[in-house]
């Protein structure tokens, strides 16, 4: 669906995305993460023909977004981080107007309207100003003004900025709901764990570049130290910091109120063995887990010092 | 060209203009000036009349008045309603939004414009029953009322193009009015004030500087009634200077000032339409040069490549 080659686009000395390349499949849900100025909303821009790279390539099934604008805009739906409404136009009149400017027939509109209200649970507000609405409605109206041309390709920047904790679960129910029709979804936030969640495919990007991309999976093994191992016991911490020494070959056990929380990349039988050597020893366990390293946990680890 | 017609941009801006209780209190507004600039020149007359009869001329006097004041205020209004057609929407928020859509930039801006004309047009058709009083006292000719109207029109256009212009090249709408005034100021006065100058330093040169004819009072005041046209005070009849054939096709100062101004609307709005969308600009070319360098670097195979994948992928989906 997507296919970028060594994207680069500068504001006078500034590079604002760094040689990216990247590729996302039909269908995917695929998660731009990185801090502040990473280069995310300047990348979408570019997608969605809003913004000339200064070189490099990027298509959308096949078409060439920087030659090709009218067409991209036809297959992309763009909602940006940022974004105002027409105070003075009622919520159908506000979808009616993209519709119009995507140049769908009446007919159709009216239609298209009354499921894109009901798709983003807006139906009872239909006939209300858009100035009215709070900004979780607005968002969703916001998406559902993307979705009135059926494009192939959402392209979501933040979506859920700003919203409160129930607009944010509403939000996230209904990206799921689009991406059970089968959208392909490229969408930037920096809510990690509700992106890692609901994607596919993750992309960090850090000063315009590209640090690592993949599946969830992918990216978790590609860093290696993927999991924690954590521990609790009633009493007789030294003897199980003793175990672990043996087990893992470290020289100090940091054990802390009798809990225990280290990196850990064994395998299975390895926590195994620990375990079934510290209840043979007698050493009252309380808890013994292993926890695995989250989307948090890794943009942390991969972006760490690199972010002015 | 159906779309450029039937815009919806055209049709939001109706809309949201007229929702608004903005729209009837600035139409009362204008009108009421009028009614005070028409009454008040009417009773100064009717107390003149008291002392020294009733003068033939009052009917094309009111006109002169009435219509000299109501250029101004067209002058006046039309920044105000064009200035902001775009920097508005980047301050909103709500360029990038509509920019997107299929809706080309030539269409985005011609229907921006127009919206705002076709609102000034309301102004100006509603101040018709005013002109009616005047030609009631007669004096005035149909057709130099309609040849005025002309003037009205062209003169919004372009100080709208000016006001469009300006929305677009500047990102703050307080910036965009400020000097679209300054430049509708120049129009009015500062063209004058060359003029003026022009013909004091060369004054055998004969003929009128061009630079006179962009000024909207010159071409109002050449379809005045013979009397009044007769008071200009530069002889406007051989033409502009230096404008080739001009003494042969004798053309009004009017249709001169609709020349300049035609010409100064397309530029101005050319411009507009290659700032507003610069991604789109040019596209049909830059695509033909791609293609053309893609074909001699590597056979179009990464093109064949996507398409094929798109084939598969999307369609098939």
């Amino acid at each position: 669906m997507l296919l970028i080659e060594n994207l680069c686009k500068q504001y006078g000395k500034l590079t604002a995305v760094d040689n990216l390349s990247l590729e996302v499949d039909t269908g995917a849900i695929f998660g731009l993460v990185g801090p502040n100025g990473a280069g995310k909303t300047t990348t979408m821009k570019i997608l969605a023909a809003l913004l000339t790279p200064s070189s490099g390539q990027a298509w959308i099934a096949g078409e060439d977004v920087s030659t090709n604008p009218a067409r991209i805009r036809q297959l992309v739906g763009y909602m940006p981080d940022f974004f105002g409404v027409y105070d003075d136009l009622k919520v159908d009149e506000y979808l009616d107007f993209y519709a119009a400017s995507y140049g769908i027939p009446v007919r159709e509109r009216r239609m298209i309207i009354g499921d894109l209200l009901e798709l983003v649970d807006l139906n009872h507000k239909r006939q209300a100003y858009v100035d009215s609405l709070s900004r979780g409605m607005k968002q969703r109206l916001c998406l559902a003004r993307s979705l009135v041309h059926d494009p192939a390709l959402l392209i979501l920047d933040e979506p859920a900025s700003g919203l409160d904790p129930r607009a944010r679960v509403e939000m996230r129910e209904l990206l799921k709901e689009l991406k059970a029709m089968g959208k392909t979804i490229i969408i930037s936030s920096h809510i990690l764990p509700e992106l890692a969640e609901l994607c596919t495919h993750i992309a960090i990007m850090e000063a315009g570049r590209l640090v690592i991309s993949g599946t969830n999976e992918e990216i978790v093994a590609h860093t290696r130290t993927g999991s924690t191992l954590q521990i609790r016991v009633m009493d007789q911490a030294d003897g199980a910091a003793l175990i672990l020494q043996e087990e893992l070959g470290l020289t100090e056990i940091p054990f802390l109120n009798n809990s225990l929380d280290i990196p850990f990349s064994g395998s299975d039988e390895d926590l195994n063995r620990i375990l079934t050597r510290m209840v043979e020893s007698g050493i009252p366990v309380i808890s013994f887990s292993e926890g695995k390293n989250n989307l948090e946990d890794i943009f942390m680890q991969v972006t760490k010092g690199v972010v002015q | 060209m159906k779309r450029l017609v039937l815009n919806p941009v055209l049709d939001k801006e109706f809309r949201s203009r007229m929702r608004t209780w903005k729209s009837p209190l600035l139409i009362s507004l204008y009108l009421g000036i009028l009614a005070l600039i028409t009454l008040g020149y009417y009773w100064t007359q009717q107390q003149r009349i008291y002392y020294s009869g009733f003068g033939p001329d009052i009917g094309p006097q009111i006109y002169v008045t009435l219509t000299i004041f109501q250029l101004m205020l067209v002058s006046f209004v039309t920044p105000a309603f064009t200035a902001g057609v775009i920097s508005g929407e980047r301050e909103k928020q709500t360029l990038d939004l509509l920019v997107c859509t299929r809706l080309s930039a030539t269409s985005i801006i011609l229907n921006k414009l127009l919206a705002s004309i076709a609102y000034i047009l309301l102004l100006i058709i509603s101040s018709l029953p005013f002109f009616a009083v005047v030609y009631f006292f007669g004096g005035v000719l149909l057709g130099e009322i309609a040849q005025v109207f002309l003037v009205y029109l062209v003169t919004a256009l372009t100080f709208g193009a000016v006001g469009v212009f300006c929305s677009t090249i500047f990102r703050k709408t307080q910036v965009s009015v400020v000097v679209t005034y300054v430049i509708v100021f120049f129009f009015l006065a500062g063209t004058a004030a060359i003029t003026a100058f022009l013909v004091n330093v060369r004054p055998n040169f004969g003929g009128v500087p061009v630079i006179a004819y962009l000024n909207p009072l010159v071409a109002l005041y050449s379809t005045f009634p013979g009397s009044f046209a007769q008071g200009l005070p530069l002889n406007f009849a051989p033409g502009p200077s230096g404008a080739v054939g001009a003494n042969v096709t004798s053309l009004q100062p009017w249709q001169y000032n609709f020349i300049g101004d035609g010409i100064i609307i397309v530029v101005l709005l050319f411009i507009a339409v290659l700032l507003l969308d610069p991604v789109a600009r040019f596209s049909r070319l830059k695509r033909w040069f791609k293609r053309k360098k893609k074909v001699q670097v590597d056979g179009g195979e990464i093109s064949k490549k996507i398409d094929t994948e798109y084939t598969e992928n999307y369609e098939g989906h």
